[in-house]
């Protein structure tokens, strides 16, 4: 069957099965910018927004994304930046691997909660599993990201 | 006392500076740079299909429906593969593991065992077709106890062929991969010497690595017929030559090609995915691609080794420590990579910690079962044999009566001592003798006890009834690569612009190391990082390097860019002074230009750049030069750990509170990484120690097989980890480094036992300590009481 | 996962009709389904039934079948009738991004194990409104299950109720070794277990002993979290042994009771 889903704002029909999980539909639509750690929808890697909600994309079907609005990090490039530059000030990017669903959880929490405490930010994020930093430093950039728009 | 002051420590310029990681907004961009991103649109699916027991002989194998089904390319069992025994371990050559494994084999030895392959034009097809296969399997019965496993009428592997590289107590009728024992003076007599007297013994899980990228390969035959593979691996070379061998294939014929990995930990240093790939493209001549589940990553790669620790400490009444004896079981799975190695670093980097015992002995078996292999891991060894050393540290300064800081500070190494430990046991070898020139453990310790707020008469305290608060440390040593044997090399070439290409074959997996490694080189050449251009690695293109294990890349691949830039900077004013007719002593390089001492001539490393590429004649010439490190020794890094945690007594629930790891890295390249590399090591060892655990049913299937079965630590999971890295150079190290990969994960599993101990006066031995576990000791405990 | 064929209605009676005449699966939020190896012949999409709702209807809170734990956690409505509960309840799992598609109608038909909603709906004395027409109480669907085909239209929550939500896992946010819920409706306590590891059970024995009184003694909560131990069979798993289970049920209910009568 044939799913028209808005990515990033660009209309793109596909063709997909009905069982489909929407990390497959992207991959192979070439944005391999999501990417698949887990399969269970434990690790977030595979985050994406769906009308500007996270969502993760390994347990979402495809054909439910008709319609709908799908954002990558590529379709977020500009704040996805501005965020990097924080978390590469912290040497927090490491193997990178959850880095994009990472990011598009900080610019949807940026969004979704206003002036967040610490432990706000660790409960929004529990779901984007990272092995390589032990966290802190994630949260280092975090707090200086969100501070700068106070400034 | 042990204060050295420090030696030939310089100010840098661009090392020891926290520098941006060069791919961090290009991997957060989520540019294509990992390899299943990378994978040509015309490449087979490939689809393992494997053993559902734990251990059998397939009795055949029908691909009949299989391979009707429109769009499978082949299927691939045993009787295609070279009957070569091989070992799927990275290591040097010859391999200190057994050559125990054949790519596709008669039997199978655990559940997830390869037993086919089957490629197919996509992937839902090859799962299909995977699925169509008909095995019939000889179910036999399993050892599944690696208590039970040594001498059981029951044998792994019964086949002919197999065999060590060189000795290293290989006993496979025994169900033996490997055995080692050495002793130091007599360690009975010590022990029945001594007035003071412990016995202990722990047990460490296997545990997952979790790298966040599953493990992913694929392969092409390029257009001059070679076989190039594309994967996730920690080690290229290695890679090559393993798989020249599986495939009996001139290692000229075969390229490997790493682009961005998604972590590692140890578990992409093994030719996990890579022979499957290559079987299928071989036999097709079409690209083949393979990326695993995660619960095929959690059932046919590696866990860490299980071990079962019994230590024995002799002391005097004064504290005074004189005998250590540490037998160690260690459970290889089915599989003997990296047994004998991961076992002998449970005593090799544990032991020197306390260097003057009068006597002290070190042995065990590494036994098969039929389980998952166990490989190469974050802490290798190190983690289990100071998780047991540890934790009888503490029993015995509770038997004295004493400060466990003050135990550890009268008995443990200093700079400017040795430990006949280091000459004795190397791995899988003989060691080398050396001297620690370098050792801050004592400032690690001071800072350490501060920011927990040690307090010696105040180890427990109730902040709620029920409720405890306690604190607990221990302290750990790891190595910085493998003396003698691990090797990097680096080139590195002027571009016409005055940049540099930088070439290594060190293995970036997600460390920063192509970072550091440019630091290091822009640092000696005197310019800025942009004007390092580092590419990591490519069999055909980078030079050699061993890869990213052994916590070597910092050291020996860190040396290596040293050597390779004080060359370039030699053969630059070599060459300019050549051109000037003047003596290379009259040419000064500064500020990325040359000039003359007397100042009258004067020329930019720009402008060269381009005049020895376009405009200099006869005499131009590419500058480029290559150079290779190999370390005479492997100067350890050192961390004392504290850990504070939260203890529910009624529910056995166990938290982190804060957890300080103080440690001694030599000089951090960049500060920001080499501190992450110890926060996320620490946390990786505060899951091993309290939450992860690889379970098996009864008949041997993986019951831990995702990420819902087998939880790792969340951001929600620990209080704090705070980390500082001491003042600290290694003369040795380039730039006064040593390593910082290994070090953070090994004093978890110790320090939380020991604050256990101190909450509740119960000694917990099984890993990890979850509420059930910790509940019951209590409930023991109280009982006995 | 394979989807052979794939129907979307706009009524829950073709929903019904589908599973009915056709053995339809129904697709909810789709989040536990993917684990079944064996594929779905015809899935019926829930989507667009209009389920997405948390309502006042005046005497009750209505929940639709395919609202989110996202939704019930960040619900004022819910907030101002229940104060942390669902938060509590529903936040330790996994994530946002998965809570954002987890569906309420999904959980409670599938009677799961693990789960922490149905202990806190069962604990609130929930009832459920199956498809075509049958209103149940929802701890007496979790324990017995229905005659197939229905399909869970929606729950319908008493106003006026305190509970209290008390869980251990191993992670933050692993499954639940085991959860408790407790709740006063104003006229009788209500005691939940789930995760122990099968299914939500309540301890009739247990709430039977705390009585009518909303503020039992120390003593009585103690005796009746014994009892509820008592009365609760529990077994084994990874995440804990049965004895364990047993040791730690009454500890959680004390506390949870305790949260309740302040």
């Amino acid at each position: 069957m044939i799913v028209t889903i808005t990515i990033n704002g660009k209309k793109e029909s596909l063709q997909i099965e009905p069982g489909d999980m929407l990390v497959d539909t992207l991959r192979n639509a070439g944005h391999v910018e999501v990417k698949k750690g887990c399969d269970t929808g434990n690790c977030g890697v595979c985050t994406v927004l769906l009308d500007g909600k996270p969502i993760r994309s390994c347990s979402f079907l495809a054909v439910r994304a008709e319609g709908h609005e799908i954002t990558t990090i590529q379709g977020v490039a500009e704040e996805a930046r501005r965020f990097a530059d924080f978390l590469n000030r912290e040497g927090a990017d490491q193997c990178g691997f959850c880095a994009p669903g990472f990011a598009l959880t900080v610019i949807a929490m940026k969004r979704e909660l206003k002036n967040p405490t610490e432990e706000e930010i660790r409960h929004y994020l529990a779901g984007n599993l990272c092995r390589c930093t032990g966290y802190e430093s994630q949260h280092r950039a975090i707090r200086n990201y969100l501070e700068a728009d106070h400034a | 006392m042990h204060e050295a002051p420090m030696r030939n420590a310089p100010t840098f310029s661009v090392v020891a500076h926290p520098h941006k990681k060069v791919d961090g907004e290009g991997l957060m961009l989520g540019r294509p740079a990992y390899t299943d991103d990378l994978v040509p649109s015309n490449a087979l699916h490939v689809k393992l299909v494997r053993s559902p027991h734990a251990f059998a002989r397939i009795k055949s194998i029908d691909a009949t429906e299989a391979l009707k089904l429109p769009g499978v390319a082949c299927v691939l069992t045993w009787k295609d593969c070279p009957r070569i025994p091989i070992t799927r371990a990275g290591q040097g050559n010859p391999e200190p593991s057994p050559h125990d494994r054949f790519i596709l084999d008669e039997y199978v030895r655990y559940v997830g065992d390869e037993a086919a392959v089957v490629a197919a034009e996509d992937e839902a097809t090859a799962e299909k077709a995977a699925s169509l296969l008909k095995i019939e399997y000889e179910v036999l019965e399993p050892i599944l106890d690696f208590e039970h496993a040594k001498d059981n009428p029951i044998i792994i592997h019964p086949e002919e062929g197999i065999h060590e590289m060189f000795p290293i107590g290989f006993e496979p009728k025994r169900n033996i991969a490997a055995a080692y024992h050495m002793e130091v003076g007599d360690v009975e007599q010590e022990l029945a010497a001594s007035p003071v007297r412990v016995d202990t013994v722990v047990y460490t899980q296997a545990q997952n690595h979790v790298a966040m990228e599953p493990h992913a390969a694929f392969s092409y035959l390029d257009v001059q017929g070679r076989l190039t593979i594309v994967t996730s691996t920690q080690n290229p070379w290695h890679t090559r030559r393993l798989l020249g061998l599986a495939l009996q294939m001139p290692l000229r014929s075969i390229r490997i090609v790493k682009p961005r990995v998604g972590g590692g930990f140890g578990a992409k240093q093994h030719i996990h995915v890579e022979p499957y790939v290559a079987l299928v493209t071989l036999k097709t001549g079409r690209p083949a691609r393979i990326a695993l589940t995660r619960r095929e990553v959690f059932e046919s790669t590696f866990t860490r080794h299980q071990m079962r620790v019994n230590i024995r400490l002799g002391a005097d009444p004064d504290g005074t420590l004189r005998a250590i004896d540490m037998q160690v079981l260690s459970n290889t799975g089915a599989y003997g990579e990296h047994a004998l190695t991961t076992f002998m670093v449970a005593g090799s980097k544990t032991l020197p910690l306390y260097n003057k015992v009068k006597a002290v002995r070190f042995g065990g078996d590494v036994v098969y079962t039929n389980k998952v292999s166990a490989g190469a891991f974050r802490g290798y060894g190190a983690i289990q044999g100071l998780t047991g050393l540890e934790s009888a540290i503490d029993e015995l300064a509770h038997k004295l009566g004493v400060s466990p800081v003050e135990l550890r500070r009268k008995n443990m190494i200093h700079e400017g001592e040795t430990s006949e430990v280091f000459r004795i046991m190397g791995e899988g070898t003989e060691g080398v003798a050396m001297n620690i020139e370098s050792c801050k453990l004592e400032e690690c310790i001071r800072r350490g006890k501060e920011l927990i707020g040690w307090n010696d008469e105040r180890l427990v305290w109730e902040v709620a009834p029920g409720r405890v608060h306690a604190l607990g440390m221990a302290i750990a040593m790891q190595g910085s690569g493998i003396p003698m044997i691990d090797m990097g090399s680096a080139r590195i070439e002027l571009q016409d612009g005055g940049f540099f290409k930088l070439h290594v074959g060190a293995t970036d997996i997600g460390t920063g190391s192509d970072t550091i490694l440019a630091q290091i080189a822009a640092e000696e050449l005197g310019v800025d990082m942009e004007d390092i251009i580092i590419h990591s690695s490519d069999t055909d293109h980078t030079p050699f390097d061993v890869g990213a294990y052994a916590s070597s890349t910092t050291y020996v691949s860190g040396s290596a860019v040293l050597k390779a830039a004080a060359s370039m900077r030699r053969k630059l004013i070599d060459t300019v002074a050549m051109l000037w007719n003047v003596s290379p002593e009259d040419v000064i390089y500064e500020d990325k230009a040359f000039r003359t001492v007397d100042g009258s001539r004067h020329l930019t490393l720009h402008d060269f750049s381009y005049d020895t590429l376009y405009h200099n004649g006869v005499r131009m010439q590419t500058i480029e030069v290559t150079e290779s490190f190999s370390g005479e020794k492997s100067p350890p890094p050192y961390l004392a750990g504290f850990v504070e945690i939260e203890l529910d007594k009624e529910t056995g629930k166990v938290d982190v509170v804060k957890y300080v790891g103080v440690a001694d890295v030599g000089t951090p390249i960049n500060p920001n990484l080499a501190k992450i590399q110890i926060e996320g090591g620490l946390l990786q060892g505060i899951g091993m120690a309290l939450y992860e655990d690889v379970r098996y049913s009864d008949k041997g299937h993986l019951l831990s097989h995702n990420l819902m079965t087998y939880a790792i630590p969340s951001r929600e999971d620990v209080g704090s980890i705070v980390v500082e890295l001491v003042d600290s150079y290694e003369p040795s190290g380039p730039c006064g480094a040593k390593s910082a990969g290994e070090i953070g994960i090994d004093t978890p599993p110790a320090a939380i036992a020991n604050a256990i101990r101190n909450a509740t006066g119960v000694r917990l031995t099984h890993l990890p300590f979850t509420p059930d576990k910790v509940l019951a000791a209590i409930k023991a405990a109280e009982g006995a009481a | 996962m394979e989807i052979k064929e794939y129907v979307r209605p706009s009524s829950l009676e073709e929903a019904y009709q589908l599973m009915r005449t056709r053995h339809a699966t129904p697709l909810g939020g789709c989040v536990w389904l993917r684990m079944n190896a064996k594929p779905v012949a015809l899935g019926v999409d829930l989507a667009s039934l209009d389920l997405d709702y948390i309502r006042d209807t005046g005497d009750m809170i209505e929940i639709g079948a395919m609202t989110t734990y996202r939704s019930l956690e960040t619900s004022n409505l819910l907030a101002k009738q229940y104060g942390k509960l669902f938060p509590e309840a529903l936040s330790h799992i996994v994530g946002v991004q998965l809570r954002a598609t987890i569906s309420v109608g999904g959980t409670v038909a599938g009677r799961y194990g693990f789960s922490d909603l149905n202990t806190t709906l069962s604990a609130l004395g929930a009832k459920v409104v199956l498809y075509p027409g049958t209103i149940t109480d929802l701890a007496t669907f979790i324990a017995e299950g229905a005659e197939s085909p229905f399909l869970v239209e929606k729950i319908l929550l008493p106003k006026g109720v305190r509970g209290a939500y008390q869980q251990i896992r191993i992670t933050r946010n692993d499954f639940p070794i085991l959860n408790v819920a407790v709740a006063w409706t104003g006229s009788a306590w209500r005691v939940a277990v789930g995760s122990r590891p099968a299914a939500t059970r309540l301890c009739h024995a247990a709430m039977q002993m705390l009585g009518s009184d909303p503020c039992p003694s120390d003593q009585t909560i103690e005796a009746a979290s014994m009892q509820a131990a008592e009365e609760t069979s529990v077994g084994s798993d990874i995440r804990a042994s049965h004895d364990y289970r047993k040791a730690v049920l009454p500890v959680l209910i004390r506390r949870a009771l305790l949260e309740v009568r302040g």
